[in-house]
């Protein structure tokens, strides 16, 4: 069985830094940062860890009834799905990740829109 | 350059916040760039307090008398993220002045990695669980079909090889007239009532050490002695097939379907091995099985026989008369 992209890219040990850079990102932003105006630091962390490693296929799995569930009443719209989206090739391409690695990343993160997007 | 300039310019230069505020009015006398740059509003004549509503100065008052120092880890928001500073509170004299000094680490991002690191870990400590949930219905799954020595020797060999026991029990048993009530029988009837039949014989054969093999259609085959050498393998087997045939008369009492077996008993050498490459088999053979065989053929109904060898070796003496050559009936109505 080939090994995943978060095996490849050197396990938690260097997506640790992947997280907090996309962590940063999404705060920074004006247009998916609000959604995070009143969560807490522990949760968003814990958040973004499982996101990040559920993408590149590390030690969490999502259900799709649990991602749905996660993402309900948020009013996710289109345009921050794209927003989110493209933070995260971003954040992936400055931590050197192969443009083809990438690609399966946001091709997986894409097959999840109906869940996530209203 | 005067010293107050110099100390200034220091306090500027240093990488942690710096506060300096008055003890009795909490309010800030002067903070350097590091400081500022976490409070928009800060500057001289603000109170400590709006800018850390969890900072109590009687606390703070009551530590630096007793213990020189006030220690805390407050937490604000700025720009949507929480930012947590480490301060430690002393006291300085200025001439006649007293003056609180506030350091602050700031220690956001050891905080976010711990977060990180406490996901992670339950991460990983679910996914070993769910691992060691499937580890052990694979390990019940292949208990199912392997004796426990053999599966101990595939776990640890990825292979399994043909041994031979020199001294076994071997029980077979069979019920009369199966062909007929499969005909009669609805096959889900009939699956329920075997599924039912051999869960109890499993259940009755495991508290005598007898460990099933295998079944064949209405054939149950089960062994004692090939895991444990010190058993009395024999009377652990006889009293097996005594229990099932108890089992069977009492259940037809209240069944509306009635099984009768027979059973028959050998002992002697066998050899276990699993047969098959993808599709494991763990079956037994030699002279013990075959005797086993022999005697079930000769069993009439509710009867347990044993072949000649199997009764002298055991030191059974039969109280029925020999009616088959070469077989003793151990039990009977």
């Amino acid at each position: 069985m080939a090994n995943s992209l978060f095996d490849k890219y050197g396990g938690f040990a260097a997506v640790n830094s992947i997280v907090i850079e996309f962590y940063n990102s999404v705060l920074d932003s004006d247009e998916v940062g609000p959604f995070f105006e009143n969560t807490d630091m522990e949760n968003l962390i814990d958040h973004q860890t499982k996101f990040i490693s559920f993408l590149l296929g590390g030690p969490v799995s999502y259900p799709d009834a649990k991602l749905k569930a996660a993402h309900a009443n948020l009013e996710i719209q289109a345009n921050h799905f794209d927003s989110v989206k493209t933070l995260l090739g971003e954040t992936l391409a400055d931590f050197e990740v192969e443009a083809a690695d990438i690609d399966v990343v946001l091709e997986k993160i894409e097959s999840y829109r109906s869940l996530i997007a209203a | 350059m005067a010293i107050a300039s110099i100390n200034e310019q220091l306090l500027r230069a240093v990488g942690v916040g710096i506060a300096l505020f008055d003890g009795n009015t909490g309010n800030l006398q002067f903070c350097n760039d590091v400081f500022g740059e976490w409070f928009d509003d800060a500057g001289p004549g603000v109170a400590i307090t709006a800018l850390f509503p969890e900072l109590d100065l009687n606390d703070v008052k009551t530590n630096i008398t007793t213990g020189g120092r006030h220690s805390a880890e407050l937490s604000f928001r700025r720009n949507r993220r929480t930012l947590v500073l480490a301060q430690i509170i002393s006291r300085a004299t200025v001439g006649d002045e007293s003056v609180y000094v506030m350091e602050c680490q700031n220690i956001t991002r050891i905080r976010e990695l711990e977060s990180m690191l406490a996901s992670y870990s339950k991460m990983v400590e679910r996914n070993t669980r769910e691992i060691q949930k499937e580890k052990d219905q694979v390990e019940e799954l292949l208990l199912n079909i392997l004796p426990r020595g053999a599966y101990d020797e595939y776990k640890s060999f990825g292979a399994i090889t043909p041994k031979r026991y020199e001294d076994a029990s071997v029980l077979v048993l069979d019920f009369v007239g199966f062909s007929k009530m499969a005909e009669q029988l609805a096959p889900a009837n009939l699956v329920s009532e075997l599924n039912e039949l051999y869960t109890a014989f499993d259940q009755i054969g495991e508290q005598l050490g007898c460990e099933r093999i295998k079944t064949n259609g209405d054939t149950y085959f089960c062994i004692a002695g090939l895991e444990d050498s010190d058993l009395d393998h024999r009377g652990a087997i006889i009293k097996t097939a005594s229990l099932y045939r108890q089992y069977l008369q009492k259940r037809n009492a209240s069944s509306e379907v009635d099984w009768v077996c027979r059973i028959g008993l050998g002992s002697g050498a066998v050899i276990g091995s699993v047969v098959g490459v993808k599709k494991y088999v763990f079956d037994v053979f030699g002279p013990a099985v075959s005797d086993a065989v022999a005697a079930n053929a000769a069993a009439g109904d509710f009867e347990v026989i044993a072949t000649d060898a199997f009764a002298a070796e055991g030191n059974t003496a039969s109280q029925f008369a020999p009616s088959k050559p070469g077989m003793q009936v151990l039990i009977a109505d």
